[in-house]
């Protein structure tokens, strides 16, 4: 098999773009909090919520926009399978190193002004600065995400909103289980719902428990899509 | 490449569109899919490049199966309105990945491709017209070299001289890369002469598998005295039959001798050709 | 480029035969190529390719192997023989025929005639 390069390179310059804007827009939020109130905490902790999103939406560009794009240039499902596998786990490492430098420069920036850089939220790391241990949590974090993406995205690709049915809570459980591993609690955006596991958090097991969550939605998908048809039109 | 299709058998759902279909096609050469809306055309091409599998019966590309096998489906290509292959982002993305998964990619020649389809690179293909996201498909299509390569009614939306481009773009790609081309058309007049091969399908089964110029043989209009013209056609496959006053003028399919000829001269009928698109017309049954 | 009424491969070989009776094309000069042929015309070269064969078949060509097609030395008389042979059945009965439907004397028709050869 040959190197997935095109494909990683493609989403990596995307994700880095996309980063830089995120960004510069979360320092925007810092300066107006700190000029119009008073910062108390790091902003980039709770921005971090965002991220997930964004790799969850790549893994389901993955299935709706490049598998067709494969197949349609003469490669198999299974080496498309092969190449979404490798690129979700580099990108999800990738992605992990980029929130690694959001905390870095976010240390950085409030160091030289002065603000507190204070955690709020349950983690693996007790301050920004823990690289290995940041890294490890997004990472985890990231490999669930990317899982349930391509895995929502395959079932809606094969069965529309039939597929969403069975596999939305699917894709929640592997989110939810490295939730737990890390220490944190899923919350869906703008809702109080609250869910969670309770498993040691100790690097060793949240990242085992990420990868187990990225090879079972993995396992899941290529069951959807090892004789997928390709759809005939763009919805 | 060499296509053998043997009692193909497509259904979705309760939908039968492909119906016991069998053929063979003869590499490099351009054959011409023709049907009506519905018959099948793209189902068809969509089994042949393994974006779908079939429900049964086989399809062999030099005598290999296609689904799954990427030492065929590497050599093949299929450019549908769908656009799998230019909805990427920019035209340049389309081609940046075309590059990489195609073996036989030739950059140069797309990049005269989009000059004289007046693309950028820096296109959205997404903002694209309708013409213009055709001529993007029809750049990675021809550009891609695939040994079987297979267009779907790729020119929609294009304007006459767009069309005209890419038929001209196509035959002298195809003159200089002889290769196996495949392309469904609505618009029999304007691409028929371009077809070595023409197979027509309706309903999913197939209606008729000839070179050009024996389907082209096979129908004749027969102009003269209606009783005449009775008499004549009489046993003979009547497509069509039109009459104005005491003259009637009927559409035959099947080739007629040399006897049958004399004997239409010494009634006084006046026998002409028919053109692809009549027989078109009415092989597959007028208006439904 | 073509019209509907016959075969477009036979209207090819009407052209050659035709530039071979004015002689832009001579005896043992070689003819264009199925490629040149097909996309000046926009065709299949395959079509091309068969009105070659037929006039290959016919003796106005000869093909010498892995150059290209040449016309036939004779084939210029050839046809001028048979042109001559249906020339009054082809040129000279229909005309007849339309002079006597329109109502032109015959006598008109051979004074106009023998004032052109004049």
């Amino acid at each position: 098999m040959r190197f997935p390069s095109r494909l990683l390179t493609a989403l990596s310059f995307f994700g880095a773009m996309v980063w830089a804007g995120f960004y510069v827009l979360v320092v925007a939020i810092t300066v107006a909090i700190a000029t119009f109130g008073t910062l108390t905490q790091s902003v980039w902790e709770q921005a971090m919520q965002v991220p997930r999103w964004f790799v969850l939406s790549v893994g389901v560009s993955l299935v709706t926009r490049f598998m067709p794009m494969y197949l349609a240039h003469g490669q198999t499902r299974r080496v498309f399978g092969l190449h979404a596998a490798v690129s979700a786990l580099l990108l999800s490492g990738f992605y992990a190193l980029l929130m690694v430098a959001g905390y870095l420069l976010e240390w950085l920036l409030y160091g030289l002004v002065g603000w507190p850089q204070a955690l709020e939220l349950p983690h693996l790391f007790t301050e920004p600065t823990q690289v290995p241990l940041v890294f490890v949590e997004c990472l985890t974090e990231f490999l669930a995400w990317t899982g349930a993406g391509i895995l929502i995205a395959s079932a809606y690709y094969r069965w529309r909103i039939g597929g969403l049915l069975l596999s939305i809570p699917l894709g929640v459980g592997l989110i939810v289980l490295t939730a737990g591993a890390v220490g944190a609690e899923f919350g869906l955006p703008l809702g109080d719902l609250k869910l969670g596991v309770d498993l040691s958090s100790t690097p060793g097991v949240a990242i085992g428990t990420g990868l187990v969550a990225f090879v079972l939605g993995l396992a899941l998908s290529w069951a959807i899509i090892r004789d997928v048809p390709l759809r005939n039109r763009l919805n | 490449m060499r296509i053998e299709v043997k009692d193909l058998v497509l259904r979705y759902g309760d939908v039968t569109a492909l119906d016991r279909l069998s053929f063979t096609l003869e590499g490099e050469k351009i054959h011409g899919l023709l049907g009506r809306n519905g018959s099948g055309k793209t189902s068809l091409l969509s089994v042949l490049a393994a974006f779908r599998r079939q429900s049964a019966g086989t399809v062999r590309i030099d005598g290999r199966p296609v689904f799954e096998n990427g030492a065929v489906t590497r050599d093949v290509s299929l450019i549908r309105d769908a656009g799998e292959t230019v909805d990427l982002g920019t035209a340049e993305d389309a081609l940046y990945f075309a590059e990489w998964l195609r073996p036989r990619w030739d950059a140069g020649y797309a990049r005269s491709l989009m000059d004289l389809f007046g693309l950028r690179p820096k296109m959205s293909v997404k903002a694209m017209s309708k013409g213009q996201r055709s001529a993007m498909g029809v750049v990675i299509g021809l550009a891609s070299r695939a040994p079987l390569t297979m267009f779907d009614e790729s020119y929609l939306g294009m304007d006459a001289p767009s069309r005209r481009a890419f038929y001209d773009a196509l035959l002298a790609d195809y003159l200089a890369n002889p290769r196996t081309i495949i392309m469904s058309t609505h618009l029999i007049q304007e691409f028929g002469p371009l077809f070595e091969d023409v197979v027509i399908i309706d309903q999913g089964r197939l209606v008729a598998h000839e070179d050009s110029e024996t389907l082209l043989s096979r129908g004749t209009e027969i102009i003269g005295p209606a009783a005449h013209v009775e008499a004549f056609t009489t046993g003979l496959t009547v497509l069509d039959q039109r009459r104005l006053g005491p003259t009637s003028s009927a559409m035959v399919y099947g080739e007629l001798d040399d006897a049958q000829r004399k004997k239409a001269a010494a009634a006084g009928l006046e026998l002409g050709p028919v053109g692809m698109q009549e027989l078109f017309i009415h092989l597959t049954g007028g208006p439904r | 480029m073509f019209d509907d009424r016959s075969p477009i491969y036979r209207q090819i070989a009407e052209r050659i035969k035709a530039d071979v009776l004015s002689e832009t094309l001579k005896g043992d000069e070689q003819v264009m190529s199925t490629t040149q042929y097909a996309a000046f015309y926009r065709i299949n070269p395959a079509t091309a390719a068969k009105a070659f064969q037929h006039l290959v078949d016919e003796g106005v060509l000869y093909k010498k192997r892995g150059i290209g097609m040449f016309v036939s030395p004779d084939a210029r008389d050839a046809l001028r023989t048979e042109r001559r042979r249906s020339f009054f059945a082809d040129v000279v009965d229909p005309m007849v025929t339309e002079a006597r439907t329109i109502g032109i004397p015959l006598d008109d028709v051979i004074r106009r005639i023998k004032e052109l050869e004049s």
